[in-house]
């Protein structure tokens, strides 16, 4: 249904809260829920591949301390590449390799944007572990396996954690973007809704993607102090700021 | 923005050109024209983006200064900014856009056309002559599912309904000549629709690769015929007249007059429907640069040397 | 259509490049200068707000909330839900980039004078520096570093939106890659897609270098990086 976006503010989130109270709008393909599972689904499927290929790498390359300024040139390179660029760049590619429209050249998007900051912060991390600890480590007759897996990653492990959360709160929102390449997802709202101009549906489109983007950050927020022991929270806290 | 000037190395230097070059417009003959800078937009396809750049050109022979903001998006989004006057100057389908200022629209062209006019004057846009060329919504299926389906008409379609999948652009399913009509007229019902974009690469992919059954194609697309599409007929009668014409604000009208309105009619008039598929084939099937297809085809119509 | 070699031909054409010199550039200098706009008022914004909530503590949380939910904001949805507003405009495309930039600039101005040791404010206030003297005079130059990280972040950040304006009409390098998409079948579309990502990633990593360079000239007293 298409409305004119009204003056009147209160009217206008009637309207949205009506077409959230329409039940033919959560189900079927077109649906809300559809379009939420299709986004998650898109946004565990990045983060986590993402941070297969960036950690490991990364952990270790900052283990050993080396390809220091490498690593942040390329990361910020890769940082300094748009999305929306990489969505309609693959476009084509996918196309011409047979693999389609829509849903990989978003995939391969949300990887180039999540792998970089994961694979910053995690070398940051277990590269700036204290000299000296590891020292000490290494004195008390650990072997440098041992001094990976149990010192250097336990310590850089609220920086790695914060950097896949922020990564994954960026994908969702990111995400979007691949419905103007045939995907659907929540993007999909927001791409009808600018298309018929129809702001009660864009706006819909967006409150979900936000409030996706909060619960994603509330969620991997809980578990990240689940598993983080209290005394290293500080320092994941400052380090973000500068970093992420 | 754009304004011909040459390639420069130090910055200063640049800002000098781009001032000196665009005071002395881009056409070798005619004097530049006074007046307003005309901004021409067009609908996020390649077809009408060439049209515009076929417009754009002209005018920029015969002297007058143009900026391009060319695939600006579905009419929903360019259609206020012509209004606004964001945009000067856009190539529309009398039908489609017709209807979509709430008129009726039918297949009698120049019914639909002066109707047209009618609608656009309270909001001081003019509607110049319209070409022959028609590009009309179609539906288009790949010929496998044409010969396993036995399609030849949209009504054919009706057998199969719940069963297929219909793609087009996001704006699809409010339009009366595309979702909303083949609901209505030809009582059609689709198991989804899948929102791609109007007519172009993403939908010819998706055809196929059998994503969707059926997509929007634009009656005048060239990639039609060159991938076997077949293009069922509309037998309803669903679709209005939809023949090209440039829609220009009138303080641009006012500000140039009678040369800037022929200028455009004259390019108008040699545009027929066959010019416009070949036009087309250039740019989507032989993968031509937009701009020069546009060139080359004013030097063969004689409307620049 | 297989083959990696299939692929290859007929993506890219330096004939093309070459004929649009000229708009190249000029869609470059849009591109910055949206950036620029975007910067230099997110910055005002950012130490207004910065200096509010140095000033009141307790406004800092709201303050970042709300900074933070437009950050979450995707910017093709918050760049459409303008454009009715504020129209296909430069306007409509730097209220976006604005509010994208004001998070980390918010973020980073705070924790960079929060950085400043407290011992150094002591001394300098012993020297009979006034509040205002002392903000401009010590704590910000002390502070430059971490404000410098932050708008190196903001500025690569907003140079990839501002490829997102294209579908508002603005667009800058964006333009290409917008264009691009309804070409994508012919090597003129395929080609403007590798110019706009190309681009935009160059201009990212110049401005970026550029900055640091800056950050260099006007903090000769600090070596130390953040780690970026």
């Amino acid at each position: 249904m298409v409305s004119e976006e009204s003056g009147n503010m209160i009217e206008f989130f009637g309207d949205v809260a009506q077409w959230f109270g329409d039940g033919a709008n959560w189900t079927g393909a077109e649906g809300i829920l559809n379009r939420l599972s299709e986004h998650i689904q898109i946004t565990l499927g990045a983060t986590a591949v993402a941070a297969v290929l960036a950690l490991p790498p990364a952990v270790w390359l900052g283990h050993r301390r080396i390809g220091g300024t490498f690593v942040v040139a390329a990361v910020n390179i890769g940082r300094a590449i748009p999305s929306f660029a990489i969505v309609v760049l693959f476009l084509p590619i996918s196309i011409r390799l047979g693999l389609g429209f829509g849903f990989w050249p978003t995939f391969l998007a949300l990887l180039f944007l999540a792998a970089p900051p994961m694979f910053t912060n995690a070398y940051a991390g277990v590269a700036g572990v204290d000299a000296d600890l590891v020292e000490a480590s290494r004195g008390m007759g650990m072997t440098d396996r041992e001094i990976l897996t149990k010192v250097e990653v336990p310590m850089a492990s609220p920086v790695i954690l914060a950097a896949v959360r922020v990564a994954a709160v960026q994908v969702v929102a990111t995400a979007t973007l691949g419905a103007l390449v045939g995907w659907g997802g929540l993007g999909f709202f927001i791409v009808r809704g600018f298309a018929t101009r129809d702001s009660v549906v864009l706006f819909a489109g967006a409150l979900l993607v936000a409030v996706l983007a909060i619960l994603t950050e509330a969620v991997l927020g809980t578990l990240e102090r689940r598993v983080v022991p209290p005394t290293l929270r500080e320092r994941s806290a400052s380090i973000e700021t500068v970093v992420a | 923005m754009r304004k011909p000037f040459r390639r420069t190395v130090v910055g200063a230097t640049i800002v000098a050109f781009a001032l000196i070059a665009s005071a002395c417009g881009s056409g070798d003959d005619g004097a530049a024209k006074d007046g307003p800078t005309i901004t021409i937009g067009s609908a996020a396809f390649s077809e009408n983006a060439l049209v515009a750049e076929i417009y754009a050109q002209a005018l920029e022979a015969d002297g007058y200064n143009v900026e391009r903001k060319l695939n600006t998006g579905p009419r929903e989004v360019y259609a206020p900014a012509l209004e606004s006057g964001e945009l000067d100057l856009v190539p529309e389908y009398i039908g489609t856009v017709l209807r979509y200022l709430g008129g009726d629209a039918t297949s009698d062209s120049d019914e639909t056309h002066a109707a047209l006019r009618l609608a656009w004057e309270s909001k001081d846009i003019v509607v110049l002559d319209y070409a022959a060329a028609q590009d009309k919504n179609g539906f288009a299926v790949t010929k496998e599912t044409a010969d396993s389906l036995g399609l030849a008409k949209v009504s054919d379609l009706a057998a199969h309904n719940g069963t297929l999948v219909l793609g087009g652009p996001p704006e699809c399913p409010e339009r009366d000549f595309c979702l909303k009509g083949l609901e209505s007229v030809y009582e059609l019902s689709f198991k989804e629709f899948r929102s791609l974009d109007a007519g172009g690469p993403i939908t010819v992919a998706a055809l196929e690769g059998g994503e969707i059954q059926v997509g929007l194609m634009f009656t005048s697309a060239a990639t039609i015929l060159a991938k076997g599409f077949v293009l069922l007929e509309d037998d309803k009668g669903l679709q209005p007249a939809e023949n090209i014409a440039p829609a220009v604000r009138k303080e641009i009208v006012d500000a140039y007059g009678d040369d800037f309105k022929t200028t455009l009619n004259d390019v108008s008039k040699k545009l027929t429907t066959i010019e416009l598929v070949s036009l087309n084939k250039f740019v989507e099937v032989d993968g031509k640069d937009p701009e020069q297809v546009a060139a080359e085809w004013l030097k063969a119509i004689g409307v620049t040397e | 259509m297989t083959g990696p070699a299939l692929i290859a031909a007929g993506f890219f054409s330096w004939e093309w490049v070459v004929n649009h010199l000229d708009d190249i550039w000029d869609r470059t200098i849009e591109h910055l200068i949206l950036t620029g706009i975007a910067i230099v008022v997110g910055a005002v914004i950012s130490l207004v707000l910065s200096v509010v909530a140095l000033r009141y503590r307790r406004t800092y949380t709201p303050i970042t909330w709300f900074a933070g939910l437009l950050y979450t904001i995707p910017s093709l949805a918050l760049f459409a839900f303008l454009v009715p507003v504020t129209g296909l405009s430069i306007l409509t495309a730097e209220i976006g980039l604005v509010s994208y930039t004001l998070l980390i600039l918010i973020r980073n101005i705070v924790a960079g004078i929060d950085g400043v040791p407290p011992a150094t404010v002591e001394s300098a206030r012993g020297m009979g520096y006034t509040t205002r003297g002392l903000f401009i005079a010590v704590e910000l130059p002390l502070a430059l570093p971490v404000i410098m990280a932050g708008i190196r972040i903001a500025a690569v950040t907003t140079i990839g939106l501002v490829t997102v304006t294209a579908l508002i009409g603005q667009g800058g390098l964006g333009f290409f890659i917008a264009t691009g998409l309804t070409l994508i079948h012919s090597p003129v579309g395929t080609t403007q897609i590798v110019v706009g990502t190309v681009l935009s990633v160059v201009l990212a990593v110049a401005v970026d270098m550029s900055l640091v360079g800056v950050e260099r000239l006007t903090t000769p007293w600090s070596r130390k990086r953040a780690a970026t």
